[in-house]
Formats: structure tokens, C-alpha cells, sequence
């Protein structure tokens, strides 16, 4: 298992190489830049190739790449173009924001979803069932843009029960903290329950049908007991991998809830420095949000066995 | 219920007390879409920048009300026969942030520092590139600063006043680190810069010995009474949530909103809608290099096809003026000649196209999302274009990548909007000149730079009112562009705020009230 | 199979009803779908309009028809060429193990991090913003996950008893991927690929509501709904028709969804 770990973790080098040599080149390859954006319709040839020059933009490409794979290996990810904030403290910050938001979100649709997807698998095409599968499709077809906006009218400005506005950290006070964070928590796991749900109630429908739960049942046991013994444990696994990809996912940054909710998080990071192509932040930040993904997937991959006792890790 | 709703609004209100800021008397707060990029006026900047930061510093020349030159740090200054040495006598008993009293050595080291800096955004008006040089700055006694430049300049006080250049502010020394870098600005405005969250806000203080001059608030310049004890800046990116924010009170002023947004708060009474037009331009530029645009046959059959009064309505919810004139229509200049404009006229399209030998080829506008008048303004001129007859498409670009056509010149039609100019000649100057030398010039015409050129070195009102006329029915004529109307900043002030109103664009927070 | 009948009627109906108004949308409307009428701006749902018109005063149900094709037709493709490349490479990285498994998934973790605007970004400036660069970015931004998913499921696939079974009795091993573990890994695909049909219409409404999505006037759903958001307040009505079809159709292509996994599940033949 250690082995599996590490082998693991030496194999993400080649991605995350291929991540910010890709990340270096695509943004680089959107029109637009840093000094021109700065100076907007003030430009003129002269100001823009001195502004170019102060950010280092007058060198070939390449060169600008070695110079920052260079300060990387060492530990330096550079300075943000738009305010000269170091790239790592900025990122180290704003994930902290998102991390705790995301956290919270995925654990409780997770305690939500699984129990009512495995109640929908085991009711199939019941009422219980069309009405959960409804009722999760409708869910899945709300952007976060719309929800978002209809829980801030309506817990914010019709009811007045949270603040609409604004944003503290857990760290500097807890009750306010966690207050702050109710309706873009609940943007979220409205969400991802809808994912969630549909993809329990698949893979406890395709468990229900294996052999030794037809031995089970016709042992004798519970529904429920085989439910919970035996299709529980084991139909975990696919959900498991879904619940993995949804937390890197959202943990690269929920930049829409973020916006709705003025959270300073790392996705509206990411997507003002895509804007502004501050490009120091936003190579910084693709490699920091692939690497969360490296190591989100790799704790999935070490857990799985846990699920599905079949596979096992190595 | 009620129980319940009222210990929660007792346990928020508990939480509302252990925020800093929050629960303080008389605090403004002020939406901000994206944060300041600096507090270092005129070097790391952008239009919101500068809005805010022209609440903390003042330079020795301010912007009046019409854009006319005021004194603020300099009580009065001369110009030389010659016309290139400036001479500033600066007020008494001037206070920076820190306590210390303004020098006339304070004012030449501060300036000396600015002008020089290769980062300096207006670096290019004063180092002898677009206009005058400046040579020597000094300061021959402790009240006196003589600023020598190497030719006159007509426009040289303009450009000292221009809200890019951070109105050439004066900072004392105590705004730099040891080692030269950029600490946060002690100035002489009436707000002291407080304490700056990234990516969140920020809280300008009221400042408590401010030397207060003039006898009315006059734009930059004129008299500035600070009426709250504090500013409080909150970085809100979506619209939407920041108009909420405003009716549930956690924000009192927007100060820049779409139009259509604050053309649905206009009827209710609580709010209060500040709008006012400033020296920008609102246009739909042509590429007169492009095959198709550089006949003028093709653009004026562009233009009769469009109901610009109608446009203008639309995309500003009836808050702004049509303009078909570059002198804006706030300005002294914009007399009954600029009041002329272009003709809408369908029928007389066919012939103009068949003039022009257009076969019905695909013509491209460009537009954004950024700016919900420069989208509005391409949805409808594709509408209108179609149905007279003319082949338009319309291509949505991210900002970025549009202001990079623009400067490339690379585009055939394109919805653009130019931030504030404060003087005709200066919106002239914008747009004219050699695309050879500048790609991103519009109006490239020898005789019209010229012109341009001679009403910026001109200081005759009358003398310039002619050339001004002049240049309006060459743009007429040539129908280099489609100018809509003068840019418009749309403001909106909550039920507790008296006294805000918005000017050329920017957020002032000097004779603003609010009430508990 | 009785039993699925409802599921797979209401399923069917809902999809042919939507099929049916982009056919029909592609010929006639009420109105012309681009036509502004700026005297006639947001206007209730009544009789001239039934579903109303939008900010430039454009008939709301002539829009939705006219989007129908275009929506469908972007979410449908994309899904096709995510499925298509997952289930490729995730099978093999999953069958094969070893190197193979490492070098596709370490590509496919680089691509996975990558958020999708800045693909489109990229993308749409080298393809003009047109739909198919649209479907090009939303394709590549949703292959990984279709990848990582066939993957975890073919893993465990291989360890049971039958795959052992068709190894042993000499099979090769693309046989065995083809015959045994391909159609006993369609559930989770399935599931997927049903949400992404409707993610997918999302994201190009995420991507409209940045100005990357499809160029107007064309309508889609996706980028009615995004320019609806600003009205949320005095015209609700601009929102909910597209969503309203964004969810039923979703809920339609689920519902379908479900019966041909069914169909396809070996388990489920001959009942």
C-alpha cells in the first residue's frame, strides 16, 4: 500500500509537467495580455512594450518558461501581474476559503444522496423511485448561477435570516464563519445531491442483480439487511470514484457560487486571473488545483478497497 | 416563528458586533466590482483603482466640475511668456496623513519620483513622447515648485489633472519602504487609506485634519467635508447579488451599475439613481482599412440604416443622450453645429450598397459581455443591418481578447466604448492618427490630425470653437466611426445616503451623508 | 420488462416532444426567432405571445423552438464523443494496467484540472466562437471523467469469476473486453452520460453567461437562460421556459436512459 502510494505520487510528475506546460502554453495563447489590459485604450506602442518589459513578457516564450519552471522546482511560483501578491500565499489562502466551503458541501450530500439513492435502487420504478428521480433531475438542470441567486432573494432579502453579503473566515470566528457560509453550502450540496443521488441508485441496481444477493435474499434474509449487509458495501465503488472527481472538481474552485456569494475563493481567483492574464497566478494555481486532484484521487483510489473488496490497491 | 426569528436576528446581531466595521457609526459601504490592483496612484491602475484612490490623494492641479483646471495643493501658479515654465505657489499649513506639514521639497521629491518612474501610466505624457518634456522640477523656496518643460503645452495642467495619471498626486515620504518599494500612501486627501483585505475590501478613514479649501465641491478640486467617519469598500463581482445587498442595506451605494438594472430601480422611492454623462465615447468603430469598410459609400449606407437615437435609448433605458458629435454633449463646446448628426434612413441604403459594389458579403461586429451597452448595442445594429439588407454577424469576444483586436486593428466592425476624455481636443486626439504608427487609431487623416493637433495647442475658446466645428462635419462626412453617445456611469445610492452623486464617472465620497 | 412500460413511455414521449419542436422549429415558429420589436420588450406570457418576449422584445416560444436543434444538437454530440473516448480509454487503462494505465491516466488527470473556461477560452480563439469549437471544449473538459469512471469500473470488473473465466478458456483479451466487460460496465456510463447530457446544456449556459457560448442572436437554451438572469426579478418567466427544457428533456433522455441499460444489461436479456 505505501508502495502504491508512492509510486503514485512519482507518477503525478509527469502530469503535473504536462499540466504547466499546457497551462503556460494555452494562456499564453488566448489574445490579449497583461500590459495592454493595464493600459487599456490609453496604449500606444511605446507604453505597451515598457509595461511588456516590467513584467517580463518581452522574452520568447520558452525563456519565460524555464525561468518559471526554474523558480518553481524552487519553491517560488512568482508574483501576480495585477497587485505583486507572492503566487503561493495567494493560492495557500484562497483554497483554504474554498477547501472549507467545498468540505462541508460534499460531506452532507454525500449523507444525503447515498441513503436516497439506495432507497430509490431498492423501490425501483416505485413512487419513491420516479419521485427521487425526478425530483434529482430537477436539481441536476438548475445552474448554480440561477439557484444560487434564488436562495440569496430568498433566505437573504425576502426572509432576512443571512447576511447577503460579505464574507468571514472560520479561523477568525467560527459562528460567523459558518453563518456566512449556509447558502453558498446549500447552492452546493442542492447540487451535487442530484449527481450523487442518480449515480448510487445505478450502482445499487447493479448489485442488486449479482448472484449473491439473489443467494441472500433467497437464504432467507431481510430486505433490508441484504440492503444494508451485502449491496451497501459493495455498491459503493462507482459512487466513490463519482464522489472523487466531484471534490477535485469543486476544490479547483466553485467560481460561480463564489461569485454569487462574495466568497473570496479560488475560483473567482482563478477566473479573474484568466481575465487579467495574470498568468504567474493563474500557472499557479492550475498546478496547485492538479495536484489537489493528484492527491483527491489517489485517497480514493486507496479507500476504494475499503468499498469493493474486490479490487485491491497496487 | 417570531421567537425563532428573533433570536436569530439577535444571535446575527451578536455576530454583526464581532465584525470589524460593521457595527461603527456612520460608515458608508460602497460596492466595488473587482479589487483595487494598487494603492499606488497612477502606477499599478485601473479605472476602479483610480476611483477609489482619488479619495485618498491630491496633486497640485485638480479637475473642476467641466473639466476646467482648479487649484488644490497649489493656491495659484504662473506660466512663463515662453510658455514652458510653470510656476505653483502651494497652500500653507497643508497636512499629509501622518501629521506632517506639506513642503514645497515634499512636493518636488513626490513628483520627481512619479515622472521618472518607467511604470508611471501616464509616463508617456510627460517625458517628451506624445506632447512636452518635462525637464527640471524644483523648489526655489519652501512654498514655490517651478516645473520647466522643453516646448509649451497647452495641455501640460490637463494631463497633471487626468484621474489616470492619479492626478499626479503628492505623497509624502513615509508612503515608501526603506529600500525604495511602495509601502501604502500617506497623502493630503480627506480620506486616510485603512485596511486593505485582497480580494475582499477595503476601508478609507475619515481624515481628521484635512485642509479644507474653496467654498463648494467643484469635481477634484473645490471644497471636499467629510460627512461619515468611514468608507467602506466591498468587493461584490455579481450585480445581481449587490442589488440585493442594497435593498436588504448591507450596501448603500453602487456606483456603477448597467443601465438596465438601474432603470428598474429608478421607480422606487427609496432608491436614489445618479446618472450623468462624462467625456467618453460609446461607438461602433469601422475598419476603414478593411476591403469592405474603406468605402465610405459602405459606411454611410452602415449608418443610414441605423436608428442611433433608438439604439442609445434601448442599450441605457432612456438614462442617455444621444451624440453623434465627439465634443461631449456636457461640454462647452457642444454647440447647435454638434447637435447635428446622422439621418436614418432605410431606403436610401440600396443605393449606397450598390454605390459601394457590396455583394452581399458577411460583415462581423464584435462586441463583449463585459459591458451590457457595448452587447445590447451589437444585438440591436445586427438587427437593424440584417433587415436593411446587409449581411451582419455578430461575434461575442472575452474582453481581453477584444481589446487585443482593437489595438491589432483587427476587426471590421466593432462595438467599443472610450473612457472619460475630458476635453474635446483630447477625444479627437483618441481617435486620430496614423494607423501605420498606432494600429489602433480610428481616423486616419493627415488634415484632420492637423487640425487636432492645432486645437490642443490652442487656448482661444472662440478660435477653438471653429476648429471644433470643423472636425465635427469632416467626421460627418467621412463617417470614420458610429458615435453614439457619451459614455454614462450609472449610480445608485440606498435610503440612508444624502448628497451622492457621480461626475465624469467616479465615486467621490466628500459631502456625503448618512443617516442612522 | 413490463414493469419499466411508464418509465420508458414518459421517457420517449418527452424525448419525440422535444425531437418533435426542433424538427418543427427548424421550418416554422410563430415568430421569427431574431426579430427584436424594442417596443414590445419584456413582455408577460398572454395571447400574442404565450410565453412572452425576452429583453429585445423577441417572441420567447419561437426562441426556445429555434434553440432546440442547436442545444440538443451540441449536448447530444458532445456526449457521443465523451462516451466514445472514455469508454476507449478507460477500458483499455483498466483492462491493460501497468504503463499503459499510468501514461493514460496521467494524461488524464492533466486534462481533468484544467478548468473548463480556460479550455474554451483557448480554444474558441483559435476556432472563432462558433459551436463547434464549443463542442470541442466541452468534449475534451468531459472525456476525463467518462475516463476515470470506466476505469474504476472495469477494475472490478476484472476480478470477478466470468472475465476470469473467459482469460482462461483462451479468449483474447479483446473479445473478452468487448463481449464481457464493455456491456457489464454500461451502467455507470449510462448514469454519466445521461448527466452529462444535461450538464453539459449547464455549462454552455455557464459559458454563455461569461460570452463564450454560442454567438447570439442565435438562441440556445443555455444562453437564454443566461441572459434571462439579470430579469430574475419582473420576469421570471424569461428563466423558467428554458429551464423547464432543460430539465424535462433531461429528465426525458434519464428516463430512456434507464430502459436502454436495461436493454443492454446481459443480466437483464431474456427476462
Amino acid at each position: 500500500m505505501l508502495k502504491f502510494a508512492s509510486t503514485r505520487l512519482l507518477s503525478a510528475i509527469p502530469t503535473l509537467f504536462i499540466v504547466s506546460v499546457a497551462v503556460f502554453g494555452l494562456i499564453r495563447l488566448i489574445p490579449g495580455d497583461p500590459a495592454s489590459l493595464m493600459l487599456g485604450d490609453l496604449a500606444d506602442a511605446d507604453a505597451l512594450a515598457a509595461a511588456r518589459k516590467t513584467m517580463g513578457l518581452d522574452q520568447p516564450v520558452p525563456v519565460q518558461f524555464l525561468i518559471w519552471l526554474g523558480n518553481v522546482v524552487q519553491g517560488d511560483l512568482g508574483r501576480s501581474v495585477l497587485n505583486g501578491q507572492p503566487v503561493l500565499d495567494l493560492v495557500l489562502h484562497r483554497f483554504a476559503t474554498s477547501a472549507q466551503m467545498v468540505l462541508i458541501a460534499v460531506g452532507l450530500s454525500v449523507l444525503i444522496a447515498v441513503p436516497l439513492g439506495m432507497a430509490a435502487a431498492w423501490r425501483q420504478n416505485g413512487g419513491l423511485d420516479l419521485t427521487i428521480v425526478a425530483l434529482s433531475t430537477l436539481l441536476l438542470s438548475v445552474p448554480t448561477f440561477w439557484l444560487g441567486l434564488m436562495i440569496l432573494l430568498a433566505f437573504g432579502l425576502k426572509l432576512g435570516w443571512l447576511p447577503v453579503l460579505g464574507y468571514v473566515s472560520i479561523a477568525d470566528n467560527p459562528v460567523a464563519g459558518l453563518i456566512y457560509l449556509v447558502m453558498p453550502v446549500l447552492t452546493l450540496v442542492l447540487h451535487e445531491v442530484g449527481i450523487i443521488v442518480r449515480m448510487a441508485r445505478a450502482s445499487t441496481l447493479d448489485v442488486l442483480r449479482l448472484d449473491y444477493i439473489t443467494h441472500a435474499r433467497a437464504k432467507g434474509m431481510s430486505e433490508s439487511a441484504v440492503l444494508l449487509h451485502h449491496a451497501a458495501r459493495n455498491a459503493f465503488g462507482p459512487t466513490w470514484t463519482l464522489i472523487g472527481l466531484i471534490l477535485g472538481n469543486l476544490l479547483g474552485g466553485v467560481a460561480v457560487v463564489e461569485t454569487v456569494f462574495t466568497i473570496p475563493g479560488l475560483g473567482r481567483l482563478i477566473v479573474d486571473s484568466i481575465y487579467a492574464r495574470d498568468y504567474a497566478v493563474v500557472q499557479g494555481c492550475l498546478l496547485f488545483v492538479a495536484l489537489t486532484y493528484l492527491l483527491v484521487n489517489l485517497v480514493v483510489d486507496l479507500l476504494y478497497p475499503l468499498f469493493d473488496p474486490r479490487v485491491t490497491a497496487e | 416563528m417570531s421567537l425563532s426569528r428573533s433570536l436569530l436576528h439577535a444571535c446575527l446581531s451578536s455576530v454583526a458586533l464581532a465584525l470589524p466595521g460593521l457595527a461603527m457609526a456612520s460608515t458608508l459601504t460602497v460596492q466595488i466590482t473587482a479589487d483595487i490592483r494598487s494603492s499606488q496612484p497612477g502606477i499599478n491602475r485601473d479605472a476602479g483603482t483610480d476611483s477609489v484612490m482619488l479619495n485618498v490623494v491630491e496633486g497640485l492641479v485638480a479637475a473642476g466640475e467641466k473639466g476646467e483646471i482648479r487649484p488644490m495643493l497649489a493656491k495659484d501658479w504662473s506660466v512663463s511668456a515662453d510658455g514652458k515654465a510653470y510656476t505653483f505657489t502651494i497652500r500653507d499649513g497643508v497636512k499629509f496623513h501622518n501629521g506632517e506639514t506639506m513642503t514645497a521639497a515634499d512636493v518636488e521629491w513626490s513628483l520627481e519620483k512619479l515622472i521618472r518612474d518607467p511604470e508611471f501610466s501616464c509616463k508617456t505624457f510627460f517625458d517628451g513622447s506624445r506632447d512636452a518634456k518635462v525637464e527640471t522640477i524644483k523648489a526655489t523656496d519652501d512654498r514655490t515648485v517651478v516645473i520647466t518643460l522643453d516646448r509649451p503645452d497647452a495641455m501640460f495642467l490637463n494631463y497633471m489633472a487626468q484621474a489616470q495619471c492619479g492626478s499626479t498626486g503628492i505623497v509624502h515620504r513615509a508612503s515608501f519602504n526603506g529600500d525604495g518599494s511602495w509601502k501604502a500612501p500617506v497623502a493630503t486627501g480627506p480620506f486616510v487609506f485603512g485596511d486593505w483585505k485582497r480580494g475582499e475590501g477595503l476601508v478609507l478613514k475619515k481624515f481628521a485634519d484635512y485642509s479644507i479649501t474653496g467654498d463648494k465641491p467643484d469635481g477634484y478640486g473645490g471644497r471636499k467635508d467629510v460627512l461619515v467617519d468611514q468608507v467602506k469598500y466591498m468587493v461584490v463581482p455579481d450585480t445581481a447579488t449587490a442589488v440585493a445587498g442594497l435593498r436588504s442595506g448591507a450596501l448603500d451605494v453602487l456606483p456603477y451599475l448597467p443601465p438596465g438594472e438601474a432603470a428598474k430601480l429608478k421607480d422606487e422611492k427609496d432608491f436614489t439613481i445618479v446618472a450623468a454623462p462624462h467625456g467618453g465615447l460609446v461607438t461602433m468603430l469601422f475598419q476603414t482599412t478593411d476591403t469592405l469598410m474603406s468605402n465610405v459609400a459602405m459606411r454611410h449606407a452602415v449608418i443610414a440604416a441605423l436608428d442611433t437615437p433608438a439604439i442609445v435609448d434601448s442599450v441605457t433605458y432612456g438614462l442617455g443622450i444621444p451624440n453623434n458629435s465627439l465634443v461631449s454633449s456636457g461640454s462647452l463646446y457642444h454647440t447647435a453645429t454638434h447637435d447635428k448628426g446622422y439621418v436614418y434612413d432605410p431606403q436610401a441604403v440600396p443605393a449606397l450598397l450598390q454605390k459601394a459594389g457590396y455583394k452581399g458579403e458577411k460583415i462581423v461586429i464584435l462586441t463583449n459581455r463585459r459591458s451590457a451597452i457595448n452587447y445590447d448595442t451589437a444585438i440591436i445594429a445586427q438587427a437593424m443591418l440584417q433587415s436593411a439588407g446587409i449581411n451582419a454577424e455578430i461575434e461575442v469576444l472575452e474582453w481581453a481578447s477584444q481589446l487585443d483586436r482593437f489595438n491589432s486593428g483587427k476587426y471590421q466592425i466593432m462595438a467599443f466604448n472610450y473612457s472619460n476624455r475630458t476635453d474635446p481636443g483630447l477625444a479627437y486626439q483618441t481617435v486620430v492618427g496614423s494607423k501605420a504608427k498606432k494600429p489602433n487609431t480610428v481616423w486616419d487623416d493627415a488634415d484632420v490630425a492637423a487640425l487636432v493637433n492645432k486645437s490642443l495647442q490652442e487656448a482661444d475658446p472662440e478660435k477653438r470653437q471653429a476648429i471644433f466645428d470643423d472636425l465635427h462635419a469632416r467626421f460627418l462626412d467621412q463617417a470614420p466611426f458610429v458615435m453614439l453617445a457619451n459614455g454614462l456611469d450609472v449610480g445608485v445610492s440606498g435610503p440612508k445616503v444624502r448628497g451622492y452623486r457621480t461626475w465624469q464617472g467616479f465615486a467621490r465620497f466628500w459631502g456625503v451623508e448618512r443617516s442612522e | 420488462m413490463k414493469r419499466h412500460q411508464p418509465n420508458r413511455i414518459i421517457g420517449g414521449a418527452l424525448l419525440s416532444c422535444f425531437l418533435g419542436a426542433a424538427l418543427v422549429g427548424r421550418f416554422w415558429t410563430p415568430y421569427d426567432p431574431m426579430r427584436l420589436d424594442l417596443r414590445s420588450k419584456l413582455q408577460a406570457p398572454g395571447a400574442a405571445h404565450w410565453l412572452g418576449t425576452d429583453e429585445f422584445g423577441r417572441d420567447v416560444l419561437s426562441r426556445l423552438m429555434a434553440a432546440a436543434g442547436t442545444s440538443v444538437s451540441i449536448s447530444l454530440i458532445t456526449v457521443f464523443f465523451a462516451v466514445l473516448g472514455g469508454v476507449t480509454l478507460g477500458v483499455i487503462a483498466g483492462y491493460a494496467r501497468g504503463w499503459t494505465d499510468r501514461i493514460v491516466m496521467a494524461l488524464n488527470d492533466a486534462l481533468l484540472a484544467f478548468p473548463s473556461m480556460l479550455l474554451a477560452l483557448a480554444l474558441l480563439s483559435v476556432t472563432g466562437a462558433n459551436m463547434y469549437g464549443i463542442i470541442l471544449a466541452l468534449g475534451m473538459a468531459y472525456t476525463p471523467a467518462m475516463v476515470r469512471v470506466v476505469r474504476g469500473s472495469v477494475l472490478s470488473l476484472r476480478e470477478r469469476e466470468f472475465i476470469e473465466a473467459s482469460r482462461l478458456m483462451g479468449n483474447s483479451a479483446a473479445y473478452t473486453m468487448f463481449r464481457h466487460i464493455l456491456p457489464n460496465s454500461l451502467g455507470p456510463v449510462i448514469v454519466l452520460a445521461t448527466s452529462m447530457f444535461g450538464s453539459v446544456l449547464l455549462t454552455e449556459s455557464a459559458l454563455s453567461f461569461l460570452g463564450l457560448g454560442v454567438p447570439p442572436p442565435a438562441p440556445t437554451w443555455g444562453n437564454m437562460l443566461a441572459s434571462a438572469r439579470p430579469h430574475i426579478a419582473e420576469a421570471m418567466w424569461l428563466g423558467i421556459f428554458p429551464g423547464l427544457c432543460i430539465s424535462l428533456s433531461l429528465l426525458g433522455i434519464n428516463l430512456f436512459g434507464d430502459a436502454i441499460r436495461d436493454r443492454f444489461d446481459p443480466r437483464m436479456r431474456g427476462l
